[in-house]
């Protein structure tokens, strides 16, 4: 029952105010305990005389409501349960504590009842009853744990055995599957079928998604998920009785961004991960829990590690941020990890080529050169995945050295650092549920940030919300309105002149987002500005409802606000003779003098080592503690999962040491004391898994002079799969950019 | 007020750390409030990062060149008080800068 305790202990953490409290709720665990919830329900009550507990059973999620009538009383096996009207048979079961077994009730999807495996007693019924599909009626006695209940799933489970290949050997799904864990607890000893087995033919669904359509049970999870969640038509079912298929009817890609979600929800081996296709068993990996780094959602992920080696990712529930999905960046970037790793100090030689050094002589060279420039020669670039204790640590490095030329790529020349709702996600990711219009300013969430995408489509769905979109044309999974392409369109709304202002007239929670690529636009004051106006005009921001937002792009990207790394990337580094590049491969280097000296720190050899005077290799995300916050403003920490590469160390003691050789000694020199100096700057980055809320407004800013600019909003992510040094260096991410983005 | 015009030229940072909700954080709150806009509109290109954190005593923190920092605490000042430290640490910067 490890995902009981991880339930339990993930609202344990978020009730504890006390961030060592939470640090050492963090645990490692073998993935063989730590299946997926539906594993759960294989476990059958060990003693049947034995009644069963009353507590609620992992990952049930009830909520009384506070209305008497809105609440009524069902008995489970002779004990009694209040539950909300509404809910069905199988959830009131959860909520007594037994677990009803499923292949196609998925908590998160809607009710299909087709695979007859959660079959019990009903009083006065004269059939068993699909417990997923069946309300829950007052007074109702279910029976969980009789003759004939157990006699139906075994006949279930019989038919579902009749024609699924034996070949568990060679399955990857070999000890995390469902078939196995309820044949073992539901089915019988020995098979009566006799008969040719049915085989199907696989379906080419992408470089991610592995089919084996022979095991196929035909439960519709990953048609329903697609559909509901992914919000591609591209699986369905083909044919009836005997002849059922799952597939894409025609030859064609799954081409969803959370394509890789069908892995976790098929309860068979049919979708397997191609890259991680026979490549480790789950009982040999050691799971690590921590924070995803490829966009600013920070989704909550287990690596799986053997040895030294990252295995695969999987998603890990978080209600709040990602739920239980992630996108397919997260899931399978991680073979970049691998690969173009930097691994030892090397300086560049007279002759071009870097030779490998020794730490301490590649320090003393970079200090050497440090103390020939001007303090205000200095410039210190943070990167896309940074994490806030190395930020920290080199804008008191830089500062110290007499510069304020510290800063984060992507944050624009002039970053609204001061207030943290201009540049926060302030509804939150799971707020956006309650919105019923979204005005979309400069964005695209489903390349930017695919697990917001997943919340507004969410959103539309289950209360038809209305989407418009300023930008330029997009491919959008859900109905929206395409407003326009520029700022004209916002300053037509501002005035009150587009039809689209009736939309937000009426809308009880209006959500405006907009792009952190409008940070990099001469004119993003006047343009944030506007939008406040908008927001002011239409009520998206009072006191019980702040429905203004940015949706930020990289995951060091708050952080870094909330630090108060602020300097303008144009000056900075036309005017920098000593460059100090922190895993910072994406800002533009074209008008940095030739004559300028470049240390580059980071874990991948990507863009800017080409440029680099002196390599400094530091650990990945996977490979150290570090503070992330995401784009809601939410902080959480990764945990090292596998040891670092080479003679690699953690960005922040790499700084420690070199201001120490340099002569402007840093005062820290544990993780402790650098997130104590953290909480000087910005305490809410050690409130580990909270979000601060922000009470002062946007209105206590003063008057802004500067004009908009017509030009239109740019697409910002041109290439999903490749937006960091990570994924730039993963072959699985390159092979999706080959065959899925065609279009 | 007149000193308020050259707070760019004496600080590198200012930094308010409050919180949200606390009586003890109610004057910084409002100074934040009502003197955030003017000092803004001074100093375009000072930063002035105010930071909200549940159960955060309420701080004043400037940053002056090479690195070096200064905190007033804000606890049981009024918001004159808190205008006055501001001051202070802003001279305390032209000091810094002179030797």
């Amino acid at each position: 029952m490890a995902f009981l305790a991880r339930a339990l202990r993930q609202s344990n953490s978020r009730l504890s105010s006390c961030p060592s409290v939470a640090a050492s709720c963090r645990w490692i665990s073998r993935t063989a305990a730590a299946g997926s919830p539906e594993a759960g329900a294989a476990v059958a009550p060990a003693d049947p005389e034995l009644p069963p507990p009353r507590e609620p059973v992992g990952g049930a999620r009830v909520e009384l409501p506070p209305n008497p009538e809105d609440a009524l009383e069902v008995f489970v096996d002779g004990h009694a349960v209040r539950i909300p009207k509404g809910f069905t048979v199988l959830q009131a079961c959860e909520v007594a504590g037994v677990d009803i077994p499923r292949f196609c009730y998925h908590s998160r999807l809607s009710i299909a009842g087709n695979c007859r495996m959660c079959l019990v007693e009903v009083e006065k019924s004269p059939k068993p009853v699909a417990s997923c599909a069946m309300p829950a009626l007052p007074g109702m006695k279910i029976k969980t744990n009789t003759p004939v209940a157990k006699k139906a799933r075994e006949g279930v489970m019989e038919f579902l055995l009749m024609n699924h290949p034996l070949d568990c050997p060679i399955c990857d799904q070999g000890g995390e599957c469902d078939l196995q864990d309820q044949s073992m607890a539901f089915g019988a000893d020995r098979g009566r079928f006799t008969e040719m087995k049915r085989s199907v033919v696989d379906k080419n669904l992408g470089p991610l998604v592995k089919t084996v359509m022979t095991r196929c049970i035909q439960c519709t999870r990953c048609v329903r998920f697609a559909t509901e969640v992914a919000g591609v038509q591209d699986l369905g079912m083909l044919g009836r009785g005997s002849g059922e298929e799952i597939g894409t009817y025609v030859e064609k890609l799954m081409t969803s961004e959370l394509s890789g979600n069908v892995i976790d929800i098929c309860p068979v081996g049919a979708l397997t991960s191609k890259p991680f296709a026979f490549k480790a068993r789950n009982w040999e990996l050691k799971g690590t829990e921590t924070i995803d780094v490829t966009d600013a959602v920070g989704s909550n992920i287990r690596v799986d590690s053997r040895g030294p080696e990252v295995m695969r990712i999987v998603p890990r529930l978080n209600e709040d941020i990602n739920e239980e999905w992630i996108s397919d960046k997260t899931r399978f970037c991680y073979d970049g990890l691998k690969r173009q790793r930097l691994n030892d100090p090397m300086i560049r030689g007279p002759d071009g080529r870097f030779k490998a050094v020794t730490w301490r002589d590649a320090l003393a060279v970079v200090a050497e050169v440090l103390h020939q420039v001007k303090p205000e020669e200095i410039t210190g670039v943070a990167g896309k995945l940074s994490d806030a204790e190395s930020m920290m640590a080199l804008k008191d490095f830089v500062n110290r050295m007499g510069s304020d030329k510290v800063l984060c790529e992507g944050n624009g020349p002039n970053p609204p650092a001061d207030l943290r709702s201009n540049y926060l996600m302030n509804t939150s990711i799971a707020g956006l549920e309650k919105a019923d219009v979204f005005l979309l300013v400069g964005t695209q969430p489903r390349v930017e940030a695919a697990m917001v995408n997943a919340r507004i489509r969410k959103t539309v769905k289950a209360t038809q919300a209305k989407v418009g979109y300023i930008g330029p044309p997009a491919d959008f999974n859900y109905d929206h309105e395409h407003l326009g392409t520029g700022p004209q369109t916002l300053v037509e709304i501002t005035e009150g002149r587009h039809p689209f202002c009736s939309v937000l007239q009426s809308a009880k929670n209006p959500v405006i987002i907009a792009g952190a690529g409008l940070f990099e636009r001469e004119d993003q004051d006047a343009l944030f500005s506007m939008i406040e106006t908008v927001a002011k005009r239409f009520n998206v921001t009072r006191p019980d409802w702040n429905g203004l937002n940015v949706l930020l792009l990289h995951a060091a990207q708050a952080a870094a606000l909330d630090l108060g790394l602020v300097a303008n990337p144009a000056e900075s580094i036309k005017s920098a003779k000593f460059l100090y590049l922190m895993g910072a491969d994406d800002i533009s280097l074209d008008k940095l003098p030739d004559d300028a000296f470049v240390v580059y720190q980071g874990h991948h050899g990507d863009k800017a080592v080409y440029r680099a005077n002196v390599i400094l290799p530091s650990s990945a995300f996977s490979e150290k503690e570090g503070t992330y916050e995401n784009t809601e403003g939410c902080t959480q920490w990764t945990i090292p999962a596998v040891p670092t590469v080479g003679d690699a160390r953690d960005d922040w003691k790499i700084i420690r040491a070199l201001s120490e050789v340099a002569g402007a000694l840093l005062p820290y020199d544990s993780l402790s004391a650098v997130r104590d100096r953290i909480s000087t700057v910005a305490p809410n980055l050690v409130h580990v898994d909270e979000r601060e809320p922000s009470t002062i407004s946007v209105e206590v800013k003063p008057p802004v002079k500067q004009k908009v600019s017509s030009t239109p909003f740019k697409t910002v992510v041109e290439n999903f799969y490749m937006t960091d040094a990570i994924t730039r260096a993963s072959k699985i991410m390159a092979q999706c950019s080959a065959t899925l983005l065609k279009k | 007020m007149a000193w308020r015009a050259s707070l760019s030229r004496s600080l590198k940072e200012i930094r308010v750390l409050f919180c949200q909700s606390s009586p003890a954080s109610a004057a910084a709150r409002e100074f934040v409030k009502k003197n955030y806009g003017d000092i803004k509109a001074r100093n375009p290109s000072l930063p002035f990062l105010v930071r909200e954190c549940s159960g955060v005593q309420p701080q004043l923190w400037a940053r002056y060149d090479m690195g070096v920092e200064r905190c007033v605490n804000l606890d049981g000042l009024t918001e004159a008080q808190i205008d006055k430290k501001l001051e202070e640490l802003a001279k305390a910067g032209e000091s810094l800068k002179t030797k």
